[in-house]
């Protein structure tokens, strides 16, 4: 049986410097060393971050990655957006706009939702050969 | 105005932007410009003085909108109109260009009375015009120049179609430089940066290792650090305005972006003869921002 963690929302202070950003990382370590970690990083208060702030985003990124878990960002301001893509590490992070989306995407699409039909395109090929018999 | 052949050129300049002087001073080594309390006031003054020497025509230009204006033309109109007023409009209303009988003018009147007294007759501009009211114009001007959709040119030479180089600007062999662009006087283009898409570099400017500036304006004098990406922005000193999201930082990370204060004690000790965009004050509300040409 798998049993799954609750997703933790933290917010973010509103100035995310060298300074602010340890003390977020102190509090936040406990979280980031349990085994995998499902962690949603809440940006609405955000005015400000630099590069120090950023920097830590990413170590609670891979430290979460590490544990087999993620950490994601939500409410990001148009200013804290700048500054990532200024940073080029938007890519990284995956954002949402709330926390509740954030939270949704950590929840496995339950099998029954999967359909069990045959795919749109399996019409085309006919019956689909084992590899070796095709070639 | 020379090549059309007027023959005197005055400068203004208000004292609330004597701060500024050195580097306006810098840029108008030819026609030096005169500090006054208001410059209205100053080219009254001036106006008055052209009518002793038999200046019959004086054109009046304010310094805020660029304006492709083909002065022949605007003095041709004015005379057959036969008014005291000419003033140069488009299709988005007046500009700031006037065209002003000397000598029909009175001794009293200062140049806002005139201005106002006369009904002017309304002459239509017919080239490219920018009304440089915010960063966004200061942006459209730059893509449009690098683009020949107006008479605008960027200085120094055209190294290879579409790349302007500046005096003194120097590119790194594995930089790359996509056109149109521009790289202004003793710019500096470090290893692996990328400059693209209708970007301009002005002088004294240094982008850091690596670093992507993409669709991007970045003003005299600024530093851009290691590894960043500017897209869609202009830079000044330690300002960065992302013009898509309509959002200006302050940023207090030198290692990102800062004002590049060695070179701009050595520009300072420097005569410039170049025309390069400056001082350009992101913060500062349409129509309020300061620009100068990288562009002659």
């Amino acid at each position: 049986m798998l049993i799954t963690k609750p997703v933790v929302i933290m917010e973010l202070p509103e100035t995310l410097n060298r300074e602010t950003a340890q003390k977020f990382l102190l509090e936040l370590q406990p979280l980031l060393e349990s085994h995998r970690p499902r962690i949603v990083l809440d940006c609405s208060h955000v005015h400000y971050i630099d590069g120090s702030g950023v920097e830590m985003l990413l170590q609670c990124l891979e430290e979460a990655m590490k544990r087999d878990g993620d950490l994601k960002l939500c409410a990001v301001s148009p200013e804290s957006e700048v500054i990532l893509e200024f940073l080029r590490v938007e890519r990284v992070f995956e954002v949402f706009l709330t926390s509740e989306d954030a939270v949704r995407s950590f929840s496995a699409i339950p099998a029954e939702a999967v359909s069990q039909d045959a795919p749109f395109y399996a019409g085309l090929f006919g019956e689909v050969q084992p590899l070796k018999q095709a070639s | 105005m020379l090549r059309a052949g007027v023959n005197a050129i005055t400068l203004l300049g208000d004292s609330c932007y004597a701060p500024f002087r050195d580097d306006v001073d810098q840029a108008a080594t030819s026609f030096p410009l005169k500090w006054g309390d208001d410059a209205w006031l100053g080219a009254t003054r001036i106006l008055r003085r052209h009518k002793e020497p038999g200046i019959d025509v004086t054109f009046l230009v304010r310094a805020a909108a660029y304006v492709d204006l083909d002065p022949l033309d605007a003095l041709q109109f004015h005379r057959g109109q036969q008014q005291v007023v000419t003033r140069a409009f488009n299709e988005e209303g007046p500009l700031d260009i006037w065209v002003i009988d000397t000598a029909r003018v009175t001794e009293s009147d200062d140049i806002l009375a005139t201005l106002s007294e006369y009904e002017p007759a309304q002459y239509a501009v017919r080239g490219y015009v920018n009304r440089l009211e915010g960063p966004h114009d200061l942006r459209r001007l730059v893509v449009d120049s690098l683009n020949s959709r107006c008479r605008l040119r960027p200085q120094g030479s055209e190294t290879r179609p579409g790349v302007w180089v500046d005096e003194g600007a120097q590119v790194h062999r594995t930089a790359r430089i996509v056109p149109p662009a521009f790289l202004g006087r003793k710019s500096k283009i470090e290893e692996q940066c990328l400059i693209t898409r209708c970007s301009n570099v002005e002088s004294n400017c240094q982008i850091d290792y690596g670093t992507v500036v993409e669709d991007s304006s970045i003003l005299s004098n600024s530093y851009v650090g290691i590894g960043l990406d500017v897209s869609h922005s202009i830079v000044n000193g330690n300002q960065l305005l992302n013009l898509e999201r309509d959002v200006t930082l302050e940023i207090q990370d030198p290692g990102m972006i800062r004002r590049n204060a060695i070179q701009l004690k050595e520009a300072n000790l420097q005569s410039a003869d170049a025309f390069g965009w400056e001082e350009f004050d992101l913060c500062a509300g349409p129509g309020r921002g300061k620009a100068r040409a990288g562009f002659r």
